[in-house]
Parts: C-alpha cells; sequence; structure tokens
C-alpha cells in the first residue's frame, strides 16, 4: 500500500469509529434498557402534562431579540472585568481603546433603541 | 511590587503600524457610518445609503494604493506577532474584494430598491462581509482566519434571506447557514488537532514545528487535522463532494448576493486555503496534495456533468461555479513538488481568481437585467435575446467566451495560466490532471455555447404568453429564481406599493446596472486582449518571506 493511501486510511478509520461509537452505544442501549411500550409514552413530552392544540405555534420573538441584547451586555462585561483590574497599567492607551470598543457595542444598543426592539408591547 | 512577585510583566504598548490596517480601519469607519444613518434617518435614507457605500468602497481602494506607493509588496508589514501580514498577495485580494464589493454595491442599488426589500441595513451587512473578506487577506493565523472566516459568513447567511417574502430565499438563508456551521466545526476540531501537535495558532509556526515538519514520522493526529481544515475550506468554495448547498442558496437569495457569494465569498475561500497551503501545511504536501488532486478533478468533472441538465440560468450558473473551483483548486494539487511550481501556482490561481471575479459578476449583472424583462430564470427566456435586447445578447456572450475560455474574453489567460502551472510541476500528477482538466474545458463549451446558440439563433421566448403588466410589476422583483414565469406572476398585482425611488421603466436599463456591466466587461476583455495587465499584478509569492 503507497504512503499516500496509507495516510488518508486514517481518516477512513477515524470516520469509521465515529459510526462504530454510535452504533456501539445505541445498541448497547436497546439491549441493556426495559422495553414496556405503552400509547402515553410515545406522546410528544410537554413537562408531563399532556400537549394541547397542534406541533406548530406562534411565539413570540421578543424573548429572542431579547436573549440577543444580552449576549451584547455579556460580551462587553467580559471583557470590561479584566480590564478594569488593570487599568492603571494600560494608561490612556487603553482607554482609548475600551472607548471604541464600547462605542461600537453602544451602536448596537442604539441601533436596537430606534428599532424599537426594547418596548415591551 | 506584588506584580513582581507573581511574576507579571508590565504592560508595553504594543506597536500599531495604522498605515498597514487604513484599509479595515476605513471599511469599518463606513460601516459603522451607514449603520448610524440607518438608525437616525430610517426611511429616509434609503437614497443616500447605496451612494454611501459605492463612495466608501472607492474610498478603501485609497489606502490600498498609498500602501502599494509604501513598498509593502517589496518589505512585508508583519503585525500582531506574525498573525497579520500586509504584502503584496494580500493588497491585490484586498484590492480584489474591494472592487468586487463595488461592482455588488452597483448591482443591488436597483434591485433593493425595486424589490422594496430593507435597504440600509443590507449595505451595512455587506460591508461587514466585505470587512471579513479583506481581514482574511491578511490573516496567516488559524485564530484570524477563523474570526475573519465567521466574520463574512454571518453577514451573508442574513443576505441569503433578504427576500423575506419569498419561502425560497428563506430556505437558502436556513440552508447556508446549517451548512457553514457544520463546516465551521469541522475546520475548527481540525484546527484544535493542529494547535494541539504544534502548539501554535500562527501558521509559519505551526509549518516550522516538529510535528508537521517532513522529516517527522506521519502522525495521525496531523493528517486528521490538515484533512478537516481543508474540508472546511472546501464548503465555502463548493468544490465536489460540498457543493450540494450552492444550487439552492444561489436560486433562492437575492441575484446580486447570489454574485458576491459565487465571486467575494468563493475568493476569500481560496485565499484561506492558499494561505494554509502555502504557508502552514508546506511541509505535508503529501497530505494535502493528493486530497485537493481529488477535489479539483471531481469538482471540474461533477460541476460540468451537472450543469449541462440544469434548466435555470442561476443553477447552472451554480454548477459552473462548482467547475471553475475545480480549475482554481487544480494548481494548488501541484504546489508542494517544487518552489518554482509553487510560485507558478500561486500566480496562476490568483490571476483566475481576478478573471473569474470579473466574468462571473457579469454574467450576473446580465441575469438580473434580462430577468428585470422577463420576470423568469429559465434558460429558454434567453431565446432569441438578440433580437428582443440586443446589447444583453452581445454583451452575455463577451461573459459565456470567457467562462467556456474562448480568446479574445479575459477566460482563455484563465485557463492558459492554470495549464501552464500544472505542466511545469513535470510529474505524472500534474500531466494526469491538466488532462482531466482540457476535457472539462471542452464539456463546459457544450452547456455554456448553448446559451450563446439560444440567444443568437432561436426564435425569441413567447414573453406575451405572460405579459409582463407593464408598471405594476415593477415593484416587486421575484427575478433570477423563479424557474416557472408563472410563479411569480401572481406576486405582482397593484396591490405591491411601488416604491418612489423606480424611476428607470422596465425597457430601460438602469444606470448603475449599466455601469456594473460596463466595468465587468471592459474588465473582461482587457484581461483577454492584454493579458500582462493581470499577469503582472498577480506575480506575488506567499513563499518569499517563510522559505521553505
Amino acid at each position: 500500500m503507497s504512503d499516500f493511501l496509507r495516510s488518508y486510511l486514517t481518516v477512513g478509520i477515524f470516520a469509521l469509529l465515529a459510526v462504530i461509537m454510535v452504533a456501539l452505544m445505541l445498541t448497547l442501549a436497546s439491549v441493556l434498557r426495559p422495553e414496556r411500550p405503552q400509547k402515553q409514552k410515545y406522546i410528544s413530552y410537554e413537562s408531563g402534562v399532556d400537549p394541547v392544540g397542534e406541533g406548530w405555534s406562534q411565539s413570540r420573538l421578543r424573548y429572542y431579540l431579547f436573549g440577543l441584547l444580552f449576549v451584547m451586555f455579556d460580551v462587553e462585561a467580559v471583557f470590561i472585568f479584566p480590564w478594569a483590574t488593570r487599568l492603571e497599567t494600560y494608561g490612556v492607551f487603553g482607554l482609548v481603546e475600551m472607548a471604541i470598543f464600547i462605542f461600537i457595542l453602544a451602536l448596537g444598543l442604539f441601533y436596537a433603541w430606534r428599532k424599537r426592539v426594547l418596548q415591551w408591547v | 511590587m506584588a506584580l513582581d512577585v507573581l511574576g507579571v510583566v508590565g504592560f508595553i504598548r504594543p506597536h500599531i503600524d495604522w498605515h498597514a490596517l487604513a484599509p479595515e480601519l476605513t471599511l469599518l469607519g463606513v460601516g459603522a457610518l451607514l449603520t448610524t444613518l440607518d438608525v437616525l434617518l430610517a426611511e429616509r435614507g434609503r437614497n443616500i445609503t447605496p451612494v454611501l457605500a459605492g463612495l466608501g468602497m472607492l474610498g478603501v481602494l485609497v489606502p490600498i494604493f498609498t500602501l502599494l506607493a509604501a513598498g509593502v509588496v517589496g518589505e512585508p508589514r508583519v503585525l500582531f506577532g506574525g498573525a497579520y501580514v500586509v504584502d503584496g498577495f494580500a493588497l491585490l485580494l484586498k484590492g480584489l474584494f474591494v472592487a468586487a464589493g463595488y461592482v455588488v454595491i452597483l448591482m443591488s442599488t436597483h434591485y433593493v430598491a425595486e424589490g422594496d426589500y430593507w435597504g440600509n441595513e443590507y449595505y451595512g451587512l455587506m460591508l461587514s462581509s466585505l470587512l471579513g473578506m479583506v481581514v482574511m487577506s491578511s490573516a496567516r493565523d488559524l485564530i484570524s482566519i477563523f474570526v475573519a472566516l465567521e466574520l463574512l459568513s454571518i453577514p451573508a447567511y442574513l443576505l441569503a434571506t433578504w427576500r423575506k417574502r419569498d419561502l425560497r430565499s428563506n430556505e437558502a438563508g436556513v440552508k447556508y447557514y446549517l451548512m457553514g456551521v457544520f463546516a465551521s466545526a469541522i475546520m475548527l476540531y481540525g484546527m484544535s488537532l493542529l494547535f494541539g501537535v504544534s502548539g501554535s495558532t500562527i501558521l509559519s509556526e505551526i509549518s516550522a514545528s516538529p510535528g508537521l515538519s517532513s522529516g517527522s514520522a506521519s502522525s495521525a493526529v496531523v493528517i486528521l487535522g490538515v484533512v478537516f481544515v481543508i474540508v472546511g475550506f472546501a464548503f465555502k468554495v463548493s468544490a465536489f463532494p460540498f457543493h450540494t448547498w450552492a444550487p439552492d442558496v444561489y436560486e433562492g437569495s437575492p441575484t446580486p448576493i447570489t454574485a458576491f457569494l459565487s465571486v467575494a465569498s468563493k475568493t476569500a475561500g481560496f485565499v484561506a486555503l492558499m494561505a494554509l497551503v502555502y504557508v502552514g501545511f508546506w511541509e505535508r504536501s503529501n497530505v494535502y496534495g493528493p486530497l485537493l488532486w481529488f477535489l479539483a478533478a471531481a469538482s471540474m468533472t461533477a460541476g460540468n456533468l451537472m450543469a449541462l441538465r440544469q434548466k435555470n440560468i442561476v443553477r447552472l450558473m451554480a454548477y459552473s461555479g462548482v467547475a471553475q473551483a475545480g480549475f482554481m483548486i487544480a494548481p494548488l494539487a501541484i504546489a508542494g513538488s517544487s518552489t518554482l511550481a509553487a510560485d507558478d501556482a500561486t500566480s496562476a490561481v490568483l490571476t483566475y481568481l481576478v478573471i473569474y471575479a470579473a466574468m462571473n459578476l457579469g454574467t450576473f449583472a446580465v441575469i438580473m437585467s434580462v430577468a428585470r424583462r422577463t420576470r423568469t430564470g429559465d434558460v429558454a427566456s434567453y431565446n432569441g435575446l438578440f433580437r428582443t435586447f440586443p446589447a444583453m445578447a452581445v454583451v452575455m456572450t463577451i461573459f459565456l467566451a470567457s467562462l467556456a475560455g474562448i480568446p479574445p474574453a479575459g477566460g482563455w489567460f484563465a485557463k492558459f495560466v492554470v495549464f501552464k502551472a500544472l505542466v511545469s510541476a513535470d510529474n505524472a500528477s500534474g500531466y494526469v490532471l491538466a488532462a482531466v482538466a482540457a476535457v472539462n474545458a471542452v464539456i463546459a463549451v457544450g452547456y455554456y455555447g448553448k446559451i450563446a446558440a439560444r440567444m443568437w439563433f432561436e426564435k425569441p421566448w413567447a414573453a406575451s404568453a405572460e405579459a409582463v403588466p407593464e408598471v405594476a410589476s415593477v415593484g416587486v422583483s421575484e427575478e433570477g429564481a423563479s424557474p416557472d414565469p408563472a410563479a411569480a406572476a401572481p406576486l405582482s398585482d397593484s396591490t405591491q406599493p411601488i416604491p418612489a425611488m423606480v424611476r428607470t421603466p422596465l425597457n430601460l436599463l438602469p444606470f448603475s446596472l449599466r455601469a456594473a456591466l460596463t466595468i465587468t466587461s471592459l474588465a473582461t476583455l482587457v484581461f483577454g486582449i492584454l493579458p500582462f495587465t493581470v499577469s503582472t499584478l498577480t506575480d506575488v509569492s506567499l513563499l518569499s518571506p517563510f522559505p521553505g
């Protein structure tokens, strides 16, 4: 077998291992677990309550938008805390740098505000 | 003093070469300005955003030229400890990205206004995607490459869904997003393996690390890392086994975005591939060589064969793009055989990228212009175009000839340099790949030529059957995407308000679209008739700062 085929064999073995791993785990689970099928078990799970209505339902997009805004402040905090502990050593350079960073993030908040995302209707 | 005990070194202000970063900073500034204007002016800003975005793109060219004048080609500027390099290669690609971005903005101006799509964010997102590409051309570090890739991809996922009233566009965006994330995951896995072996993210250090140097025994981890990273970028450039997203995404996206994805985004994928092959994996040509060889041969063959059967012009261009990607990967496959071959391959890929940008953007500009009248993307709508729309037929013929590689249009030179690079490797794999490429060049003439024949020889397409309501339909442009003319018709009712900006009647071409067509067709012809214009530009080497 040539050298280059052998080197790609590694990739093949790796892919095969991935498949075997999944197959093995699923088979093992099906062998070990007790199997007592009941009709109720096939209902989709909704915190123990019987599901109401159809699978398609509308949900509020606002939670998602607030989640996104939260990420923005989160990122800000992640960078500001370590920066603040050593603020004196960074001096004016650090101050300007952080001001630019906050400006760009604030632009996002400004955008959200002007697009009326912050109003909870 | 406590700091000294802990061994914490005092902060040293990093030296930042502002001049070298000027193109990126300008682009960032223009993007921030557009966003601010958007939120301040809202709908009133619609008329000025495209103009500002276009001017901003031209403004980015200024620092690129001053960097060129400052002699960056001779002595590259290395920033951030080798993670960011501004050299001739990077500068050429930055110029290419900015020029392509400008043409796409020209193409978008009317499309966005006539379709009554959100206008301001569109340009803001496009600029941030371009910023990612401009960063990518300088990135020589796994982390900067990944950040650049995400910066260019995430706005592109959003832009693909821009025709949000059309389900196909939503599908395109979701599909592109899922495949893109999948590719990123594979790539990150590969990157983590490479970092584990070499202990560095800087490409030149990875290349020099004992794990990757050719002397060491072949280690399974290195092979997995290299293969996974290359596969990740193969998704981005839509090479054969990883191309499945391309036709659906291209068909569903707004046509200017299709052009943007097929040119700028694909070029960015190639930039990263070249940086990886030449700098990062240089010592491991025995691993990446055969993989790229296979990708090149398979993409050319499969792309061309599938393009033969397409009925929709945008899908046809998608498969044609797969085949063209194969041509561009081909020189990289033999790059490892010698230093001379490597430099030949760099120039060949860059030449192909520059010419491909001109001819492919041009083709999509023609597709937009034709679909603006016919309201369909059916290949049959090109029948007898010479009689109904003679100027478009002539321009389209230039682009088709270029794509097929027929002189005097530019494409012949791109194909020529690829063959030259393949043959200059002077080994069996180079010759065989050249033969595969030659067969494919002939197959490609089949489907490009068929469109040309339709335009010049067939009877005009029966547009009267689905008569276009003259003014009312201007409000909705569902062009390029709909394979069935009837599907687009119900949308064009008079309930749709006509945006105030639509002033050009359907039988005339908007000025911006005309400008895009002129720029691309002139570039295609100049590159074909005077090939030295492009070959002097692309005569750069990635190897010089890092002797193999």
